[in-house]
């Protein structure tokens, strides 16, 4: 059984009736590295914003490991939620906030109520949190102020903050968007590195075709909320190119 | 549980989801509608308002001025100017007239207002031919006439719009080339009204400088008694008082402080409840918000003098009934303050917060409160500097602490210590006002 499988996905914004999804649909096995490409605004954040319900889709059905999630009471998707770890663009942490504290935010789905309100996270937790910052090579920030790192380190606290969920699957929303390239090589190791090493299936938006070949195992192409490619990395030739990005696009290489 | 009792509950519930869901469909709807009614309806009542202002305001200028009671006298009223109803019809007219023609003929005040104007149909260009505008002109009447039924039946393309082949479309910013100000219709309209405003005001509030000038030795012994304060009593309390001017001082600082710090803490937890972005995610979670900022409104509208009147009476005059002044007015001046906060964070921490599986309390905590603490912080200290002063007022009318000394040493002409007061506590606020400028510097 595919590990999550999307059914005729449309998503239409109230405001402005934009169509951002039109009948999506596609399956992803367990334990595979999907990149999604396409322009600004093809509709990539919405589709992964609609796995984990942070949009709501308008029709279609979003099915993970058997289970429908548009169907969810908020209950139910909360405790789904946890096993989806998710990795942003602008990496989404609290400024003001410790990294450890950050890093914490991704058990909250796990901890009873009452631990977050007083901050009183198990120790276990905290463990946990200890090995997920050394995974990502950031221990010795632990108690940094989030806004005192460079922007390739905020993301591998994102990173780190997903980790703690022990995902099964992990969103990606164009996670090195906001970095150079050197840095962007070394975060989508670490992406690579949960996906071989921990089995975790990963989606992931990429705005470079170099990157998405480069680290996928499967690409699919949006343009317009439609998909208009859907294959391995090697099977997008120029016309295919052509087709995703429009006529006057240039190839461009992240080394 | 029972079978038939489950099967009733999910009944109902599937049957109040649906309803909740067609009322919040009517109320997407309704506001659709009222997007698209607003630049015509609402901005034609706008400007015709602010023509028969205008009319009006300077009717009224040239009646003050001519009228006789130019200097007060309490026993003349103020009387507005009246007109016969004839002279309303032709005021009614007129300003219609007025009204319809800077609409067709230019940016109207409200039209600019709204952030629109007409451009010809078809998207041809920007600039509406000069026939078009009188068709629009003449046409606006018969709307007009109808009651704007033409708006109110078909307000994305209303009739008397499709007939002039004009449409109402959003300004665009910047687009149109520079023109001085004294050449569009709106900031004209806009300029006009800001002066006879101006001499509006200057008649109601009978302004006379030559006063200012003329009396200045008549608060003699006042000017005397503020320059030599007396601080005899600022520790022993004068003959006549309870408190020394030191005790009443350190009243008003405790009431200041009791209010805002029981405030904001009532503050804090309905904050989270007025803010659109945590609260107003569904019809309930509007109700919720709209209610929230209501109170807000309403209570931060009603000063706390008139709170410290009722609580005079209610607990008898004193400190208590000024503690309770200042804590209401707190509670809505700092719920709003901070609401706004709540809404201002980046969304980003609570997108992920939420992602992670966390419910709405723990997105709070978690990803919220960090953003908005400091911000609130500072707040709550300003808010303490606006309570002691309020404390003074408050005191006037029965709050006790400083205000009720200045009130009483006022009332008996003891300037010498009304002076003392006034300096007392304007160095104290000065004080505190630098202490949380410093404090507040460095926790933002």
């Amino acid at each position: 059984m595919a590990h999550l499988v999307i059914e005729s996905l449309t998503k239409i914004y109230e405001r402005g009736k934009v169509r951002a999804l039109t009948d999506v649909s596609f399956e992803v096995e367990r334990g595979e590295f999907l990149v999604l490409i396409g322009l600004s605004g093809s509709g990539k954040s919405t589709l992964l914003r609609c796995v984990n319900r942070l949009v709501e889709p308008t029709t279609g059905r979003v099915v993970l490991d058997g289970v429908d999630v548009t169907r969810l009471s908020p209950r139910a998707l909360r405790r789904t939620r946890r096993k989806i770890g998710m990795v942003f663009q602008q990496f989404n942490l609290v400024k003001r906030s410790s990294v450890l504290a950050n890093v914490l935010t991704g058990r909250l789905g796990y901890v009873p109520t009452w631990r977050a309100l007083l901050g009183r996270f198990p120790k276990e937790d905290l463990e946990r949190a200890r090995r997920a910052l050394s995974r990502v090579g950031l221990l010795e920030k632990m108690y940094a102020r989030a806004d005192e790192l460079s922007g390739g380190q905020q993301q591998r606290v994102g990173i780190a903050r997903a980790l703690m969920q022990e995902p099964e699957l992990l969103l990606a929303d164009e996670p090195v968007s906001a970095l150079d390239p050197a840095t962007s090589h070394s975060i989508m190791q670490y992406l690579e590195q949960m996906n071989r090493e921990d089995g975790v299936t990963v989606l992931a938006s990429l705005h470079f075709l170099s990157l998405a070949r480069r680290y996928g195992t499967r690409i699919i192409a949006l343009k317009d909320g439609r998909i208009v490619f859907d294959g391995p990395p090697g099977a997008i030739d120029n016309a295919k190119f052509k087709e995703i990005y429009g006529e006057d696009a240039e190839e461009v290489e992240v080394r | 549980m029972k079978e038939w009792l489950f099967l009733v509950r999910r009944r109902f519930r599937s049957w109040a989801t649906s309803l909740l869901t067609w009322l919040h469909g009517a109320y997407v709807a309704f506001s659709q509608w009222v997007r698209l009614v607003r630049p015509r309806l609402i901005s034609f009542l706008f400007d015709w308002i602010a023509w028969v202002y205008l009319l009006y305001a300077g009717f009224s200028v040239h009646h003050i001025r001519t009228s006789p009671t130019l200097i007060w006298r309490p026993e003349e009223k103020f009387v507005l100017p009246e007109l016969s109803p004839t002279g309303w019809i032709v005021v009614l007219l007129v300003t219609i007239e007025l009204a319809l023609f800077v609409r067709s003929f230019g940016v109207s005040l409200g039209q600019r207002a709204f952030g629109v104007s007409l451009a010809p149909a078809g998207g041809s260009g920007t600039r509406v031919a000069f026939p078009r505008r009188v068709l629009h002109f003449l046409a606006s009447h018969l709307a007009l006439a109808s009651l704007g039924l033409p708006v109110l039946v078909n307000p994305e393309r209303p009739w008397h719009e499709r007939v002039a082949g004009v449409v109402l479309v959003p300004r665009a910013r910047g687009a149109s080339r520079y023109r001085p100000w004294w050449t569009s219709a709106y900031a004209l309209t806009a300029a006009v009204l800001i002066g006879v405003t101006v001499a509006l005001g200057w008649a109601v509030t009978d302004i006379q400088l030559g006063a200012l000038v003329r009396d200045v030795g008549k608060p003699a012994r006042l000017w005397r008694g503020l320059s030599r304060p007396d601080l005899s009593y600022f520790f022993t309390p004068h003959p006549m008082e309870t408190d020394s001017i030191f005790g009443a001082l350190v009243k008003s600082l405790f009431m200041a402080l009791l209010a805002t710090v029981l405030g904001a803490a009532i503050a804090f937890p309905l904050s989270f409840l007025g803010a659109r972005n945590i609260t107003a995610t569904g019809p309930v979670g509007r109700l919720v918000y709209a209610l929230t900022r209501g109170f807000f409104n309403v209570f931060r509208s009603i000063e706390s003098i008139f709170w410290a009147s009722i609580f005079a009476i209610w607990v008898g005059f004193g400190a208590f009934a000024g503690t309770i002044a200042l804590f209401l007015h707190t509670i809505a001046a700092l719920g709003k303050l901070y609401s706004e906060q709540v809404e201002h964070i980046d969304p980003g921490p609570v997108e992920a917060a939420t992602a992670a599986g966390g419910n709405r309390l723990q997105v709070i905590k978690q990803a919220v409160i960090p953003q908005v603490l400091p911000p609130f912080l500072a707040f709550t200290l300003y808010r303490w500097d606006i309570n002691l002063r309020m404390a003074t007022v408050v005191g006037f009318v029965g709050g006790g602490g400083i205000g009720l000394l200045l009130k009483n040493f006022k009332d008996g002409g003891e300037w010498t210590q009304v002076g003392a007061v006034i300096v007392t506590f304007a160095v104290t606020v000065w004080l505190l006002d630098f202490v949380s400028g410093w404090v507040r510097e460095r926790i933002v």
